[in-house]
């Protein structure tokens, strides 16, 4: 039996939560798949900048309004969450039957247009890697830049998980002959799929937010790097997609998956 | 232009960007809760662009033509074709002279230079522009280029004052290029740019060398980061040209901005309280 997931591909607007609840609420009562994902910070939208501290209560008690209304089924939201009194980490919600997990974003971005960590602390990977189990699939969660560095992922991988979900705010940039970020994800998760033998579920905010346009395009990797589903460009969308673990099987039996020499995190370290 | 700048700004996929663009022009005009957009058609390439996209964007556009005396005759007849292209109906344009309100502003001001009385009537336009928008709960949206911005060759609350601006992410040789994509006429899209503040008045002409070359200077430094000297190789440009366009650019840069709110608070607009357009 697969394990049906549903991205839910949805433009959020910026700063207002209770519409953005409702629309996660709606979502989830009419999927008929059994782990819904949204993207990065859905319940608040990206670009918030200072409206980050009028909003990150109220997205933290819409959790519990997921809580009430997600029946038995998994769901995964972004929020901001106030870890400690005034210290905020960009998260993800992990709803499932037993608990309720927090994700923080380890690498924040400062380049170009984010600002990141003018407003968030980073998660700690010492303690905030977590592998979480829905139906049997062992799965890890990481926010958009995590996916641009290798160590997340494969810390996940060799933790257990066998899918990773990765929600993204992307914008749109360098828009030339073909949509160069879109081009660049999708290597960056066939490398993360191949290399770890794991789904790579990729689930963007679509539509404008300020000077910004983030341009959905989710999609869904296999372990053996390929593209099983994609959703819209530039427009709201909904995708199905059932997932198994013998595509997991498939890439592991004949990969270097098993293999990681711990003397590369140490010259790492020392550098 | 250098192949290699070619390459990537003119050798684009005019589809996704046409697609991309009257997307947002759409949802900016729903999301500002207006009905629709006007433009101020020149005739020029930037406006004719513009048009075509807004009306793409949505069936709900008004355009007015502002000519003045120092308005080439052509550039009237290229609006009309651009109106037609657009099928535009007679509901949705009107045509202004603004001779009398320059002139006015002029006897008051007592002026006779043309600089001056040229950025009255850019921002005679806006104020008209602004007027006719109101009148139908639209936005006004802009025509200004990455060219023409980057330069600071603009009016600051002329055609630099408007809501959006569509187009201002596209140096003018895209422009051009989108521009023949979208079927503008040739005419048009080759005639030499110029804000018609006074006769004669061209970019190119004051600044010295063709927009294509200003294009490359401008992408080469600020969005490839070459130095200045190896600019003037690529571009087959003399290096005091070169200087002098990377200093327009310095010096306008006030024009871009907003205007400086000067601190006193704790929190100031702008410094370190910093709300999106987008809020509550």
């Amino acid at each position: 039996m697969g394990l049906k997931i549903e991205l839910a591909q949805i433009k959020p607007k910026l700063g207002d939560v209770p519409y953005n609840l409702d629309k996660h609420i709606e979502i989830i009562q009419t999927s008929s798949a059994d782990c819904i994902i949204f993207p990065e910070l859905s319940l608040t939208g990206y670009v918030l900048r200072d409206l980050v501290f009028d909003v990150y209560k109220e997205s933290e008690k819409a959790v519990h309004k997921l809580l009430d209304n997600k029946g038995k089924k998994c769901v995964i939201a972004g929020l901001v969450k106030e870890v400690r009194p005034g210290i905020l980490r960009n998260s993800v919600v992990i709803l499932t039957d037993e608990k309720t997990n927090y994700i923080y974003k380890f690498y924040l971005p400062t380049y170009g247009l984010f600002e990141e960590r003018r407003y968030f602390q980073a998660g700690d990977p010492r303690t905030d890697l977590i592998v979480n189990e829905y139906k049997g699939y062992k799965f890890g969660v990481v926010i958009c830049e995590d996916a641009w560095h290798y160590e997340p992922i494969e810390a996940l991988a060799l933790m257990g998980a066998d899918l990773i979900f990765v929600p993204a705010a992307s914008p749109m940039r360098r828009l030339s002959r073909s949509l160069v970020i879109k081009d660049q994800w999708e290597a960056l998760l066939k490398a993360h799929s191949i290399i770890n033998g794991i789904w790579s579920i990729f689930v963007n905010t679509v539509g404008s937010q300020e000077e910004e346009f983030f341009w959905g395009g989710s999609m869904v990797i296999s372990p053996l790097g390929e593209i099983i589903t994609s959703a819209k460009l530039f427009e709201e969308d909904r995708v199905i997609t059932e997932i198994n673990l013998d595509e997991v099987r498939k890439n592991r039996f004949f990969s270097s998956f098993r293999e990681h020499l711990q003397g590369f995190h140490e010259v790492l370290h020392k550098l | 232009m250098p192949e290699y700048v070619r390459k990537k700004l003119i050798s684009i996929n005019y589809d996704q960007i046409i697609e991309y663009i009257t997307k947002r022009i759409r949802e900016y005009i729903e999301e500002s809760g207006k009905e629709g957009g006007i433009v101020g058609l020149s005739g020029g390439i930037d406006s004719s662009v513009t048009a075509i996209l807004l009306s793409k964007a949505t069936p709900k556009t008004y355009f007015l033509l502002m000519p003045s005396k120092s308005t080439p005759l052509k550039d009237i007849e290229h609006a009309y074709q651009i109106l037609k292209l657009i099928k535009a109906r007679d509901d949705q344009y009107s045509l202004v002279n603004i001779d009398n309100l320059t002139e006015e502003f002029s006897r008051l001001i007592n002026t006779d230079d043309k600089l001056i009385i040229g950025n009255i009537k850019a921002r005679i336009r806006m104020v008209l522009l602004y007027a006719y928008a109101q009148k139908r709960n639209y936005l006004v949206i802009g025509t200004g280029d990455k060219s023409e911005l980057m330069l600071g060759y603009f009016t600051k609350y002329g055609d630099g004052g408007v809501d959006i601006l569509p187009i201002g992410d596209l140096y003018k040789s895209q422009v051009r290029a989108l521009g023949s994509y979208l079927g503008v006429p040739k005419e048009i899209v080759d005639k030499p740019p110029s804000p018609g503040l006074w006769e004669g008045q061209t970019a190119e002409g004051e600044i010295g060398v063709d927009y294509e070359t200003i294009d490359s200077i401008l992408y080469l430094k600020f969005e490839e980061m070459f130095d200045e000297g190896d600019i003037s190789k690529m571009t087959g440009t003399e290096l005091p040209t070169v200087k002098k366009i990377i200093k327009m650019v310095k010096v306008s840069q006030h024009k871009r901005l907003p205007p400086e709110i000067f601190r006193i608070s704790g929190r100031a607009i702008n410094s370190d309280w910093r709300y999106p357009r987008q809020w509550g």
